[in-house]
């Protein structure tokens, strides 16, 4: 059992990847169906995000233990072109890609915190925590 | 990895069970194949279960909704069944309500609901 | 000089307990003694003077789990933090006044006892009042979920149609709890209308509203109608007020009325029966 393991993101594929990692941990950390299916779909946004706008980059999940409280962090982090206005990524609807436009505040709302550093030609890194009620 | 999903057909219904996780590909292939189906047989109605689905991101979420319009265009309705509790949950906080589009607890239940649907 | 202390400490230990426990019964508003049975206090007195010592060697750290077996029981007996900490305080003061009654202090060694005094009960304190909080803590924290159990479970009243009374307050928490026992009760009892009786929520801000619409939603997806039920006046009035959309899906004032809604939206209806 390892605390700590990635997938870095180079293709389409690497998403299912990423986000089946992501499943089996939460499973193994006693998450429910549901929350599993939170982590899971938030690791897929993550990833997805990557792929469309940085073109690679990786995902990294480790299990974390604080005071009494288990859960699992997921970093996604790439050397993109990094975002250019946050508030706006962080508005409900905005898309550049065709899709919903539900991705990052979509994330943000299924995981209990939520952390976006990015600098522009630099890239982006985001941290989620989901915690194991 | 060239694995369909199969579409069956009952009477002027097409019945499609997704029995595993579904990635970007393999979500285009099915919008396709449906298309092409209900082009084919000229179905009037499509289930789609998704008791098997454990998540559903908010791409194949568009794939699905979109799928959904384009039957419609064509003369086909809709029935999605089986979403389950978590899939519909984490839908619902990323902000994707699926308006418009008929569900059902499961197959049987929405076999009943389309056929009640196309006689009306 | 610090194992001759232990010995007179350990010597005089029955006369420096009794000492303890009337200075404790002394004290006015704190009854945790006489509550509790007299061999019950004793014990206690006893694992308390126990801990106490523990450390009294140099170089002996308290025992950890001693100290939160120990506090795990103080925080049951509903012993509070300004009790505890009385405790260590009257245990040292009366440590004190009997070596020194006993002579193991003297004018002439005063200065360093009352530095062994501080090097032993300083720590001590801070591990008693930090295993307490952790304690405390345990506890709030397993009562919380004793709350949220016991506080949303859909009742299947009849074939495809349940009922989810709220009761209290509900915060975004809660909110995400009720609406996965909500679905997960839906799909197992194959309910086609569910209820939700509002009668028991004291107030329905714009936040709770949002997580009731969002319920109602997802309930939607997996395949089965949601209805409002239990809507009081005063509700009503402050729905309107804050503009609050609730037009996508059904609502009425009384359960009552909802099961009849809901029983005609699965095709059937309530007849009476002539009875012979």
């Amino acid at each position: 059992m390892k605390d700590r393991s990635y997938v870095d993101i180079f293709t389409e594929w690497d998403i299912v990847a990423a986000r089946q990692l992501g499943r089996n941990e939460a499973k193994e950390i006693g998450f429910g169906t549901v929350d599993q299916a939170r982590i899971t779909t938030a690791i897929s946004e993550l990833a997805r995000n990557i792929y469309l706008y940085a073109g690679t980059g990786r995902i990294e999940i480790s299990r974390i233990h604080e005071k009494s409280l288990f859960g699992i962090s997921i970093v996604a982090s790439d050397q993109g072109p990094g975002i250019a206005d946050v508030r706006q990524v962080m508005n409900d609807g905005y898309t550049t890609s065709g899709g919903l436009g539900a991705g990052m505040p979509g994330v943000k709302r299924l995981m209990d915190e939520f952390d976006l550093v990015t600098k522009q030609g630099v890239g982006t890194t985001i941290t989620t925590i989901k915690w194991l009620r | 990895m060239n694995m369909r999903i199969p579409i069956l057909k009952l009477d002027e219904i097409l019945i499609v069970s997704i029995q595993w996780e579904l990635d970007d590909q393999k979500a285009i292939q099915f919008q396709e194949d449906l298309l092409n189906k209900i082009h084919g047989t000229s179905a009037r109605g499509v289930v789609i279960d998704l008791t098997p689905i454990d998540f559903i991101d908010s791409f194949i979420a568009k794939v699905l909704g979109d799928v959904i319009s384009m039957s419609r265009l064509m003369g086909a309705k809709v029935v999605i069944t089986g979403i389950q509790p978590g899939v519909a949950i984490t839908l619902i906080e990323l902000g994707i309500r699926l308006e418009n589009v008929m569900t059902a607890l499961d197959l049987e239940n929405g076999l009943a609901r389309l056929r009640a649907e196309l006689e009306a | 000089m610090n194992k001759k202390m232990v010995v007179a400490i350990n010597a005089h230990m029955d006369e420096i307990l009794k000492r303890w426990q009337r200075g404790m019964e002394d004290d006015k508003g704190e009854r945790y003694f006489e509550i509790m049975p007299e061999h019950l206090v004793d014990k206690t007195s006893r694992e308390f003077a126990e801990l106490m010592t523990s450390n009294l060697l140099e170089n002996d750290v308290v025992n950890p789990e001693k100290l939160s077996d120990f506090t795990g029981k103080i925080v049951r007996f509903g012993w509070s933090i300004k009790f505890v900490n009385k405790s260590i305080d009257q245990f040292s003061s009366v440590s004190f006044d009997v070596l020194e009654e006993n002579e193991v202090i003297t004018r002439d060694n005063l200065r360093a006892y009352m530095d062994i005094f501080v090097r032993w009960i300083t720590p001590l304190r801070e591990s008693i009042i930090e295993a307490y909080s952790v304690e405390w803590e345990r506890t709030v924290s397993l009562q919380k979920i004793a709350l949220q159990e016991l506080s949303a479970s859909l009742i299947p009243v009849f074939d495809k149609i349940s009922v989810m009374p709220l009761v209290g307050t509900i915060d975004t928490e809660r909110a995400k709890l009720i609406m996965e026992n909500l679905l997960e009760g839906v799909v197992k009892q194959r309910a086609e209308v569910v209820l939700l009786d509002i009668t028991g929520v004291p107030v329905v801000d714009t936040m709770v509203a949002h997580h009731i619409i969002q319920a109602a939603d997802a309930v939607r997806l997996v395949g089965a109608k949601c209805m409002l039920v239990g809507i009081r006046p005063e509700i009503a009035q402050t729905i309107v007020t804050l503009g609050i959309e609730l037009t996508d899906f059904t609502t009425t004032s009384t359960l009552r009325r909802g099961m009849q809604e809901a029983l005609k939206m699965t095709n059937r209806q309530m007849v009476e029966v002539d009875s012979q």
